[in-house]
């Protein structure tokens, strides 16, 4: 901070030109004291008042004006030389960028799809109709199980596998039939699978008919699925009357994915991150 | 004080500033510089608070529930209150009131300390109920599969803050040792005033740190 280097000079010091130095008064000093408590005592009041959205942006105008407060009076920006002010302001400015350049990143990639050797080959459904449950769809649903799920579901389906024990909440006991969060209908074991569920990681990169066939065996595993409605079909845009049911029942959508999938299938799992 | 070496006002300015008064300025805008680093040291925190809040919201709405309100309120009034005696501290140096200085620089320290005692009971708290970051996280109350994060950063920020409080204590004892030595005057006073700065800027991060964390989650 200060060098003692003796000077060479005459060692006078130059006290008259000590124009910045504003000395506080201590009352200020206390009044200022003072108004930060009683803002505090404003931010917690307000804190329990229900605001919804605008709680946060009232704590933060708040939080804004009191360092402020302390900025200008207790360590003298008011009374300081403007380049200091402004050297300090200049770190904000260069917040806010930090903070808009990563938000547009961040928030907004489940809108950027991407193309690439990720992306399985979609192609056209080998099946007609995929939706409707067949002994043939079943079948490669069992086999696709063992190599997709029963590391966290178990053999049986049970929940029970060796990777599932760490995760909260447990995986789902396919067998049982009770409190399946989508529902349980293909059309909702396929929207699972292709969106993903808690801890469980998207499967959307799987051809349409992998799902399809997951799904089926998936259903087969306990009692038999609530039928799908003319609304679930609509919402995944699926015409069930079509026999490869258009637009929304695999096919081109899995040619692109969104960066977010992207970087799920990329991203090494975490099964035992919590315990 | 019998002294024969340093007298009241005996410090003189290094020889590449043509006065004292560009020397304190000197030394104030550097001050300034290093604030401005600390801003962007910390907004990379408050970046990722606000990245994963945005992402997470009602996991952090969950979570920051399960923070110790009184103890981080009993922290802020602390800290604020040793803002207060800082700069009366700062002001008795500019007055040459030597007393006055080792009062208020204590009464600091006092204050310091006590931020880290209540620090200390909430952090035991936490360590008490499981709620610490990423994978040493044990809480089953709180169910969301992302929660780890909102604990990695509630230690990551006030830890580096709490760290922050700490290296503020070694400087007020510097400082009290160089006034016994009669070292400042209303003539120099500089390091007073820059050890201020910083005791005001760590006391600015809490003022965001407290309702971000504690309340509006």
């Amino acid at each position: 901070m200060s060098d003692h280097q003796q000077s060479n000079q005459s060692g006078s010091h130059d006290h008259q030109s000590h124009d910045h130095h504003q000395i506080l008064s201590e009352k200020t000093a206390v009044a200022v004291g003072g108004a930060l408590l009683l803002l505090t005592g404003v931010t917690v009041w307000i804190a329990g008042v229900d605001l919804g959205r605008l709680n946060f942006t009232v704590a933060l105008l708040i939080a804004v004006f009191k360092a402020s407060l302390v900025g200008l009076v207790f360590m003298g920006l008011k009374y300081d030389r403007k380049e200091n002010g402004l050297i300090f302001l200049s770190s904000f400015f260069f917040l806010a960028i930090f903070i808009a350049l990563t938000a547009t990143d961040l928030l907004f990639r489940g809108d950027v799809y991407v193309k690439g050797p990720l992306v399985a080959a979609a192609g056209k459904s080998q099946f007609k109709k995929a939706w409707v449950s067949t002994p043939e769809l079943v079948s490669k649903g069992k086999t696709l199980f063992e190599q997709q799920c029963v590391a966290c579901h178990g053999a049986a389906g049970k929940g029970d596998g060796p990777a599932g024990a760490g995760l909260n909440p447990k995986p789902r006991n396919l067998t049982v039939a009770a409190e399946w969060k989508n529902g349980r209908k293909p059309t909702a074991v396929f929207k699972t699978l292709t969106q993903g569920l808690n801890q469980m990681p998207v499967f959307g990169s799987l051809p349409s008919d992998d799902r399809w066939s997951l799904a089926h065996y998936v259903l087969s595993l306990g009692p038999s699925p609530e039928a799908d409605s003319a609304q679930d079909f609509a919402a995944l845009k699926i015409d069930p009357t079509k026999d490869d049911g258009g637009a929304g029942a695999g096919g081109d959508e899995a040619k692109a994915i969104p960066v977010e999938v992207a970087i799920d299938l990329l991203a090494v799992p975490e099964p035992k991150a919590q315990n | 004080m019998s002294s024969t070496h340093v007298t009241t006002g005996g410090h003189q300015h290094a020889h590449h500033f043509a006065n004292a008064a560009e020397e304190f300025e000197a030394s104030k805008q550097g001050m300034w510089l290093f604030m401005v680093t600390e801003v962007l040291m910390f907004g990379g925190l408050f970046v990722a608070y606000a990245m994963f809040r945005s992402m997470y919201p009602e996991m952090f709405h969950e979570a920051s529930k399960h923070l110790a309100v009184k103890l981080g309120l009993t922290n802020t009034i602390i800290l604020i209150t040793s803002s207060l005696t800082m700069v009366l501290a700062v002001i008795a140096s500019q007055r040459g009131q030597k007393q006055k200085i080792l009062m208020y620089l204590g009464l600091t320290f006092l204050l310091s300390c006590g931020f880290l005692v209540v620090k200390y009971f909430e952090y035991s708290g936490k360590i008490h109920h499981g709620l610490l970051p990423g994978g040493l996280f044990r809480n089953s109350e709180l169910t969301h599969p992302k929660t780890p994060l909102f604990f990695s950063l509630y230690f990551i920020m006030t830890g580096i803050h709490a760290f922050h409080v700490i290296v503020g204590m070694g400087l007020m004892v510097w400082l009290a040792l160089r006034t016994m030595r009669d070292e400042f005057s209303p003539a120099f006073y500089t390091p007073v005033e820059l050890v201020g700065f910083y005791w005001h800027f760590v006391d600015m991060v809490w003022i965001f740190l407290f309702p971000l964390m504690y309340l509006v989650g």
